[in-house]
């Protein structure tokens, strides 16, 4: 009821209450108070030596109810610190009809005694001016649905499933693949840091699996992909496409007879086409879903297996289906592919069939493997003598088809099967020739055991392999630490391959605009301080999608995106209000102002343009392009940005100097840091915080060189989206001034970080004395 | 014991190489992790006591010996090292500049006389080429090199590729800046060693 009232009054009349920290003496020791109370026209000009406390909270609120105030100027530390504080002690005004004056870290410890009474009664008025023209506006609370879509069915993604599903929210797991499981039911064998010895890796996985088939808000679906999708305020739109399996899973008993009477044999992927599989078939024993499915591009329809099915399960002539799907969230678990052993041909991949990879070894040592678990050399009955692995197949490599990057796991991998040979066959010698043994943390103890049994590590990376005249493997090598130029016969060669990024991470990135790294791999909102979360709100990421990782690892990943995923559904997103909207009455759907956003936020739904909540910055840059002025942003931000302009310049006296500062969040913060640290600046210096540096325009520049402002400076961290388009709008604006008869070095655009708060000091003076010896 | 001093700087052997005319401008040298890659591809590692790690080792040790090392003269610039080197380097290039400086340093013609013949082609032909002198060799070593040779411009004519020789204006300009050089005494002057 108070918002309606007040909203409607003339700026003139509003009753408006100054309350003034002493802040023990942190503002007070400095700044006249008595001096500045007389200076201040308002209806309450009040002090108090710790605002902040709950006497202080009584106090505002008394005033405020017993004064009829209609706006509240908080005059005491940097809203950096207090703000939502203050916030809270103005109700029940509304939050926004409250602004901060910075009298501590931008006043009394910046400057000396004779200086900054003056300045603190410039920043009250400024703030005075300011919520003048403040409107009341409530946070916005968007609602997610409860829903999650999972892309991709191998170890993170399942973890995350079972992770959410647990807390009630109805999760989708889409598997491009006939069964879920991904790269861990190919692997044989694992190991952890802390154990030495190698376990079963079905064994792990299929209590995960089991697991995430009988829990009830898991959806699973197999052969199925993402065709389309979009993002809207939350709810992100999936298009699947469900590829037919033939064979109804809800009949079908697995009981194999269809198997037994299909004609058609080919190579069987499940065992890196190591071995064969016939058309209709089951990927392993212990897939998901519990059923057979038929390789249509090589079945020949003969229809034996129709006949002999009892279960009437199949239908050869099943079609796909398209499935829309609306969720909260996506969590990218697209996987990795391995790099091509053939696009290094000097290592006679294919050329030797006893040149293979680690993934096909694992398959051989595997006892559901090609062999039942016997090592052979590929082609020949025989167990090999000897086995030369090649680490960094691929990977720390700078040519134009490898990958610069560490595979992060090779080294682990190569260890594991050489220890797993060595147990199994302690005859055959096993040659590790790596170019950095990177076994960090606990690892590190699994590779001394390796050696304990008798590995052999050749420092050097192998150039070439060769067959010599007894038609032996030769694998060439300098063994650097002896500087011996080596040949050594083999009769068996393992690559190790390069993790690189899946299509299916490339093609969901696309489908869903998400940003992908040079290296292709899903990239995080900042790769330090927010991992698995997307340049996409409510898009989150894990597993070797990201980049390559072992199994603990991922399933760390999925976990913390899961966590990730229950902060957005938990009572929905609160959102500053200060954000873009549309009138429909007058938008003419021209969508400029899509790829204008760089935050990705305007799309369109039922030819409508909309604007998301969740990932509009505020920043502005809309409202310059939309030629039927159809876009407003909440809070009368245009209108503050002119009246706390004005509230600066009030009053200057003669000779006095004023330069106008605009700041960011980090460039404020980074100003704070100037007073905590105690370093000075120039008192001309007039720092006003906006919400992004984007939103004040050329005209609020020029309009505070004309009415007094000597200079305007204007600080933004370049890590901002916004940075490139306003270092370019300054530049622009520069030429302009010119031609409006203002000298164009008195606006200045700086860089600003955090850290460098001694930096910007400086910057602060050096701009003071270039104003100095302007004379216009 | 090899001591590393507190004020040594980076000017070092590696930027004298980095800096040189005739280094690739992204050459990787400083970027090297010694996997031995190029030893393990080198012909000349094979029949010779050269390594080309071991020569980029010494480099970035800042070792100056490597300069006067005879082996570094068993290269014979197939570029192997260059095309496999994963960090993008090129152990050849290296060695190219480190013979330069042996050269310049004026204590390399006992090695330089062989190359005298190649020398001898500038000369000849305004280009470097297969000296005359190796024609036969060749032929013997290659089965039809010598047809291959003769019919080499129709070859390039059929693949529509511009004639091998320059024009002869062009091979007299060559030849007289390389006159104004002296280079053509010096490389008399070489051939006449070699014979020796």
């Amino acid at each position: 009821m108070i918002n309606k009232k007040t909203s409607n009054k003339d700026d003139s009349k509003l009753k408006i209450g100054v309350f003034i920290c002493r802040c023990g003496g942190n503002i007070s020791d400095t700044v006249d108070i008595e001096k500045v109370k007389s200076n201040i026209d308002a209806e309450v000009v009040e002090e108090f030596e710790n605002l902040c406390s709950i006497n202080g909270k009584k106090n505002i609120r008394d005033n405020i109810l017993n004064n009829k105030l209609d706006r509240v100027v908080i005059a005491s530390c940097s809203p950096i610190s207090h703000e939502k504080i203050f916030q809270d002690y103005v109700k029940p005004l509304n939050p926004y009809l409250m602004d901060m004056a910075n009298l501590r870290e931008q006043c009394s410890w910046v400057h000396d005694k004779d200086k900054s009474t003056a300045k603190a009664i410039t920043l009250i008025n400024a703030s005075i001016e300011k919520v003048k023209k403040s409107h009341p506006v409530n946070p916005i609370v968007c609602q997610i649905p409860e829903s999650v879509a999972i892309i991709g069915g191998g170890i993170s993604g399942i973890s995350a499933a079972l992770s959410i599903a647990k807390t009630d929210v109805k999760t989708y797991i889409i598997e491009e693949k006939a069964t879920i499981g991904g790269n861990m039911v190919k692997i044989g064998k694992v190991f952890s840091p802390v154990k030495i010895a190698e376990e079963c890796s079905l064994c792990l996985l299929n209590p995960l699996i089991n697991e995430t088939v009988w829990e009830d808000n898991i959806e699973i679906l197999t052969k199925t992909k993402v065709i389309s999708g979009s993002r809207k305020s939350g709810t992100f739109s999936l298009l699947l496409e469900k590829s037919p399996r033939y064979i109804d899973d809800a009949l079908c008993i697995a009981c194999g007879k269809c198997n037994e009477v299909c004609p058609v044999k080919v190579l069987d992927d499940f065992n890196e086409n190591m071995s064969y599989r016939k058309a209709i078939y089951k990927p392993f024993s212990q897939s998901y879903p519990d059923a057979y499915t038929i390789d249509m591009e090589n079945c020949k329809k003969c229809g034996n297996c129709v006949k002999i099915c009892k279960m009437n399960a199949i239908n050869l002539e099943e079609e796909k289906e398209l499935i829309p799907l609306n969720v909260g969230s996506v969590i990218l678990a697209t996987g990795h592919k391995l790099f091509n052993p053939k696009a290094r041909p000097e290592y006679g991949y294919e050329r030797y069939d006893e040149v293979i990879t680690q993934n096909e070894l694992a398959r051989i040592m595997g006892v559901n493997g090609p062999t039942k678990g016997e090592l052979k050399i590929p082609g020949s009955k025989k167990a090999p003598k000897r086995i030369v692995m090649v680490q960094c197949v691929g990977s720390r490599d700078e040519k134009p088809n490898a990958h610069k990057y560490c595979s992060k796991v090779c080294c682990m991998v190569a260890l594991k099967n050489a220890n797993i040979i060595k147990h199994k066959y302690p005859d055959t010698d096993v040659i590790i020739c790596y170019t950095d043994m990177r076994t960090t943390g606990m690892y590190e103890k699994y590779y001394k055991h390796c050696q304990d049994n008798g590995i052999r590590l050749i420092r050097g990376r192998p150039g070439e392999i060769i067959k010599n005249q007894e038609d032996n493997l030769v694998v060439k090598v300098e063994d650097t630490l002896t500087r011996e130029f080596v040949e050594i016969e083999t009769d068996m060669v393992v690559l190790s391959l390069a993790i690189e990024s899946s299509d299916g991470t490339r093609e969901i990135a696309k489908q869903l605009d998400i940003g992908l790294t040079e290296d292709f791999f899903v990239k995080e909102a900042h790769p330090k301080i927010k991992p698995v979360a997307t340049d996409v709100k409510g898009a989150f990421v894990c597993g070797t999608a990201q980049g390559p990782k072992d199994i603990t690892e991922s399933i760390m990943q999925a976990n913390a995106s899961a966590a990730k995923v229950f902060e957005l559904i938990h009572k929905g997103i609160e959102i500053e209000p200060f954000i873009a909207e549309i009138d429909y009455e007058l938008c003419n759907n021209c969508k400029e102002c899509i790829s204008r956003c760089k935050h990705k936020s305007i799309y369109i739904e039922d030819k409508e343009i909309f604007i998301d909540p969740m990932s509009c910055s505020g920043c502005g840059e809309c409202l310059s392009v939309c030629k039927q002025s159809a876009i407003t942003i909440q809070g009368n931000i245009n209108e503050k940005i002119y009246a706390t302009i004005k509230g600066m310049l009030k009053n200057k006296q003669k000779g006095e100097k004023k330069i106008i500062v605009f700041l960011d969040q980090i460039g404020y913060t980074a100003a704070d840091n100037i007073g905590i640290n105690r370093l000075q600046y120039p008192e001309s210096i007039h720092i006003i915080k906006v919400h992004s540096v984007n939103r004040v325009t050329p005209d609020h520049i020029i309009y505070a060189l004309k009415n007094g402002a000597e200079g305007v400076f204007i600080g933004e961290y370049p890590g901002d989206l916004m940075y490139d388009k306003v270092e370019k709008k300054i530049n622009k604006l520069k030429k302009y001034a010119e031609k409006q008869g203002i000298n164009p070095d008195r606006i200045q655009f700086s860089k600003v970080y955090i850290p460098y708060f001694t930096g910007l000091a400086q910057k602060f003076k050096i701009f003071d004395e270039k104003i100095n010896s302007i004379s216009n | 014991m090899k001591v590393i001093n507190l004020d040594e700087t980076r000017e070092k052997l590696s930027n004298k190489v980095l800096n040189n005319i005739k280094a690739s401008h992204d050459l990787g040298l400083l970027r090297c992790v010694q996997c031995g890659m190029c030893t393990s591809v080198c012909p000349g590692a094979k029949h010779s006591n050269y390594n080309p790690r071991y020569m980029v080792e010494k480099v970035l040790e800042n070792d100056e010996k490597i300069i006067e090392n005879k082996d570094i003269w068993n290269c014979f610039y197939c570029y192997t090292c260059h095309s496999v080197c994963a960090v993008g380097n090129s152990p050849c290039e290296v060695n190219q500049i480190l013979r330069q400086i042996a050269i310049d340093n004026g204590k390399e013609d006992e090695k330089l006389k062989y190359f005298a013949s190649y020398g001898e082609t500038f000369l000849d032909i305004g280009i470097g080429g297969m000296p005359k002198s190796f024609f036969m060799t060749l032929h013997e070593d290659i089965e039809g090199w010598l047809d291959f040779k003769a019919e080499l411009e129709e070859i390039r004519k059929e693949l529509s590729l511009g004639p091998i020789q320059m024009p002869q204006e062009s091979i007299e300009e060559v030849r007289k800046l390389l006159n104004k050089m002296n280079f053509d005494k010096r490389v008399k002057r070489l051939k006449k060693e070699e014979k020796e």
